[in-house]
């Protein structure tokens, strides 16, 4: 089990800045056209926390309406960055069901297919970047509990 | 139906029976008397600096209802829309769902206007929800299982979203 490590909201920002490609989507966040104290805010106004596991940055951040629902993200296409944190939620912050949301084609669909996560829908046209508009994809997973 | 830019008079709209963030929020049948009404904020003034409060585009139809915008982005040229509906208004839940996305394409040159759905409540005097919808021009697009805590149990919550090219 890969180990966790908490980052405080500005080295959030800065790791995420560090790697802008893969982190394209992260938590709705852009890190290639966002700049470092822009990504803190938008952290800081979602109450979203970013993790470290051996390298891979992990996002978590609550849903307003449901306490027991997290929103994740994940930078790698490894599952097992991923499937620690989620084993995070479970166990600390009562979590029995995981929302994620991806742009398509992005790594993180590697490691939420291989975590459990199905296709819960497409949001088209949801986000703009390198000059067009491209869809997003919704998983979900839910456990019992 | 006409919508107006809201005012501090305006605040009574702002909260009342319907589910937290519905795309379509009517009174909801059955709903007890304790429970917390849903509320959204209303807009803040400029601080000194110059900064405005959330990107949210808040309208009202007096009386009626409040016609919410939130987390209007204009890069992706999207936003979230919300509505809520006093009770004795349900009628005007077409004219209105109608007229908030008319405000958000035309006069706010929005692209994508999306919201939440949760099919578990029914709207109150029958009213057809999908077809209504359907007939706005939105299509469901996502289903995200255990979405909203309600009445003591998780439920699923649907994303419908409109999309206008160009």
């Amino acid at each position: 089990m890969a180990d966790l490590s908490l980052l405080g909201t500005a080295e959030a920002a800065a790791r995420l800045s560090a790697a802008p490609q893969t982190a394209r989507g992260f938590l709705g966040l852009d890190p290639v056209t966002q700049n470092a104290a822009l990504l803190a805010r938008e952290l800081t106004r979602t109450g979203a926390q970013v993790l470290s596991a051996d390298g891979v940055l992990l996002g978590y951040a609550p849903n307003s309406v449901q306490p027991r629902q997290g929103w994740v993200a994940t930078t790698s296409a490894d599952p097992a960055p991923l499937a620690a944190l989620l084993d995070f939620l479970r166990t600390y912050r009562r979590c029995t069901s995981y929302v994620a949301e991806v742009p398509e084609g992005a790594p993180a669909v590697a490691a939420l297919e291989a975590c459990g996560f199905t296709g819960a829908g497409r949001l088209p046209g949801h986000v703009f970047h390198s000059g067009g508009y491209h869809d997003v994809l919704v998983y979900s997973a839910t456990q019992e509990g | 139906m006409m919508l107006r830019g809201y005012r501090d008079s305006d605040l009574p709209l702002l909260s009342g029976d319907w589910l937290p963030g519905e795309l379509l929020g009517l009174p909801v049948p059955g709903r007890p008397p304790l429970a917390e009404p849903a509320r959204v904020p209303a807009p803040r003034d400029p601080a000194e600096d110059g900064a405005t409060g959330e990107d949210d585009e808040l309208c009202v139809v007096p009386g009626a209802g409040f016609v919410r915008l939130a987390a209007v982005d204009w890069v992706h040229r999207r936003a979230r829309l919300e509505i809520g509906l006093r009770p004795g208004a349900e009628g005007g839940a077409e004219p209105l769902l109608k007229a908030a996305l008319d405000h958000a394409f035309r006069a706010l040159n929005l692209r994508r206007v999306f919201g939440w759905v949760t099919p578990a409540v029914p709207l109150p005097s029958g009213l057809p929800r999908d077809a209504l919808l359907r007939d706005a021009g939105l299509a469901p697009e996502a289903d995200v299982p255990r979405a909203l805590w309600l009445d003591g149990r998780p439920v699923a919550r649907q994303i419908w979203g409109a999309t206008r090219h160009g």
